[in-house]
């Protein structure tokens, strides 16, 4: 060799050797295997690419008469290397490679459909984006009256075939939504009522007006604090419970297999969870309203006002009327929730990100729902007077 | 592939009882993989074959026995030892398992990224390489949920093979494939077993298959509880004088034997 050689040493699986700007060899030994490589192959590249940017040809050879196991990786190293010469218009080629590895090599051919050119997305206008959103909007407001139609149509079917309703499933979520909410229930309600009563008397006891809180308050918690604390809580429960567990179904194609033997999914599904939901939630709204008043009772006692008087005075303002209008609209949003529960599961996509994408969805549509229903209901009882 | 031979073998199976609880469902099973090897699990549904193989890589733990890869024991294998011998193999599962929420080639990459120090594309060449040889190249960017069932099993192959691992556990490739699909599926498997001697632990059903690629079957029973045929699956097809082996091969309805 007369030409200066530059040897580069790089580890002891390979090593890089220019022979002047035209020829190089790449000489491989040992075991080739993932981690291995782990350095060797960016050294190696850089060194490859430092050299492919001189002028003139290329022509690299790879030395593999001494590899004594090369694996998957060691293979995609070569192509890499191969790929790169093929690039700059070089040659590549490989001497003392094992035989038991050609084979494996040829898989990969053409090798350059490994190196895919990158697709760039085309990027999206303000005005494309605000229309697909609308237009999703409206997909979303159209899916949610169809399911308001079936399920209007299925619920009327069960009010006459009474029979034929799947009253185990019914039972089921009864038990979930309802009897395994009640401590929870009980907890938050407890302390709406201690917390309710107890920052208006701060307020009133200024003015001398202590004995009017607890009545206050109990209208407060019958006409809106019960109804709504239950409702949330049953929204965050509940209805995620329904998008999961109909969501799961979808996933796993037993909606599908309840319609292709000619079931009718909101029947089956759908019909019992939110005949629970018009079950359990004017219950425990009616247990929420009882924990809230004592709890606003204990308070007051603080306040030196005996049980006889706040009982007195709740007597007077909080008529059965109100207890009444806290209970329909508890009712509503029952069947709110466990409908939008329900559509959320029905509409879910593939996979399992997709259940919790609807679980979420599920929660986060109750919610919305239960704000404007009770907005609606404020207006009509402003009107009416109920 | 002689060169390829260790002094140990790839699986020793040592005494092994597989169960859960107090139901037993494999009891005393000794058996030994060799390195390289294409080592085919049979037997009846539910007989417990997945379960076997999850107490071979040491997922489920065994009611008794050991098992030990490459000469350690997973078994009693605890932290870091524990974690490099997991590192050795790699699991097809029956459904796939892909992860739903990554393309196809992150699927693959996602081992990489925890286990070697390569670039990203890297580790995307070497995963294009993977799913290139289970012929998914084209749909390196697909979500598992976009592919069929089929798609979902050989990505899941590919994601096994990530770190060119020594040894691949496989839960029924090739069912559910068509046969061109399963064909060269077969063709795959035996390539990177002869030419990089990866050994192979599969558990199928498909007798084509089981034909043209194993070198040696376990056939496990359902009612005695262990192993009632070893060997060369031609030669147990043609030689084999227990009516339950004989059945199994010939594809004999059970009411043809008494």
């Amino acid at each position: 060799m007369t030409l200066s050689t530059d040897t580069q040493t790089i580890t002891s699986i390979a090593k890089w050797v220019s022979v002047g700007s035209a020829t190089a060899t790449v000489v491989i030994a040992g075991k080739v295997d993932v981690y291995s490589l782990a350095n060797v192959w960016t050294q190696i590249r850089s060194a490859q690419d430092q050299w492919l940017k001189s002028s003139g040809s290329h022509s690299l050879t790879c030395d593999a008469s001494n590899i004594s196991s090369l694996d998957g990786s060691g293979i995609a190293f070569l192509i890499d290397l191969e790929e790169a010469q093929k690039k700059s218009g070089g040659t590549f080629s490989i001497v003392g490679l094992d035989t038991r590895y050609q084979p494996l090599l040829k898989e990969f051919d053409p090798i350059s459909n490994l190196f895919p050119v990158p697709v760039v997305s085309p990027k999206r206008g303000l005005v494309v984006s605000t229309g697909m959103a609308v237009q999703n909007l409206i997909d979303d407001a159209k899916g949610l009256i169809t399911f308001t139609g079936h399920l209007s149509a299925d619920l009327l079917w069960s009010v006459r075939n009474v029979k034929q309703v799947r009253w185990g499933d019914f039972v089921n979520a009864a038990v979930q939504a309802g009897i395994a909410a009640l401590p929870i229930v009980g907890l938050v309600s407890f302390l709406i009522g201690v917390i309710l009563s107890f920052q208006a008397a701060i307020g009133m006891k200024q003015f001398g007006a202590v004995s009017f809180v607890g009545p206050i308050a109990a209208l407060g918690i019958v006409r809106e604090m019960g109804p709504l604390v239950t409702a949330i809580l049953l929204a965050g429960r509940s209805s995620a419970a329904f998008a999961a567990e109909i969501g799961t179904m979808t996933v796993n194609s037993e909606v599908d297999a309840l319609v292709s033997g000619g079931l009718s999914p909101i029947r089956f599904l759908v019909v019992p969870r939110v005949l629970a939901g018009i079950l359990v939630m004017p219950v425990l709204t009616l247990y929420a309203d009882i924990v809230s008043i004592f709890a606003s009772m204990i308070t007051m006692l603080a306040y030196d006002i005996p049980l006889i008087n706040f009982w007195n005075g709740m007597l007077q303002i909080v008529t059965i009327e109100d207890i009444g209008s806290g209970l329909i609209k508890a009712t509503l949003f029952g069947v709110v929730i466990s409908a939008v529960g329900c559509l959320r599961g029905m509409q879910t996509g593939t996979g399992a990100a997709a259940v919790g994408i609807s679980a979420t969805r599920a929660v986060v549509s109750s919610i919305v729902l239960i704000v404007l229903v009770d907005g609606v209901f404020a207006y009509i009882s402003y009107k009416t007077g109920f | 592939m002689d060169a390829m031979n260790h002094s140990v073998a790839a699986i020793e199976v040592q005494n092994l009882t597989v169960g859960y609880g107090s139901t037993v469902l494999m009891q005393n099973l000794d058996f030994t993989v060799n390195s390289g090897e294409i080592f085919v699990i049979l037997g009846g549904s539910g007989c417990g074959k997945s379960s076997l193989l999850k107490n071979l890589f040491g997922l489920y733990q065994p009611l008794a026995g050991d098992v030990l890869i490459e000469g350690q024991n997973i078994t009693r294998a605890q932290g870091a030892d524990r974690q490099r011998i997991m590192t050795s193999f790699g699991v097809m599962y029956q459904q796939g398992a892909l992860f739903g929420s990554m393309n196809l080639l992150d699927n693959v990459t996602l081992f990489m990224q925890e286990y070697t120090q390569l670039t990203d594309d890297q580790m995307n060449l070497l995963a294009r390489c993977k799913l290139d040889l289970v012929g998914l190249l084209p749909y390196e960017s697909y979500m598992p949920s976009e592919i069929s069932g089929g798609m979902q099993k050989r990505a899941a192959i590919a994601r096994a093979m990530a770190l060119d691992p020594k040894i691949l556990f496989l839960d029924e490739p090739s069912a559910g494939l068509d046969p061109i699909t399963s064909a060269d599926l077969d063709s795959t498997i035996q390539d990177l077993s002869r030419n990089l001697g990866i050994t192979f632990v599969i558990v199928s059903h498909e007798l084509a298959s089981i034909y043209a690629i194993a070198d040696k079957v376990i056939m496990l029973d359902k009612n005695s509880k262990g192993i009632i045929a070893e060997g060369d699956p031609k030669v147990l097809r043609d030689t084999s004088k227990d009516p339950r082996v004989h059945q199994f091969f010939n594809r004999i309805m059970s009411k043809d034997t008494a």
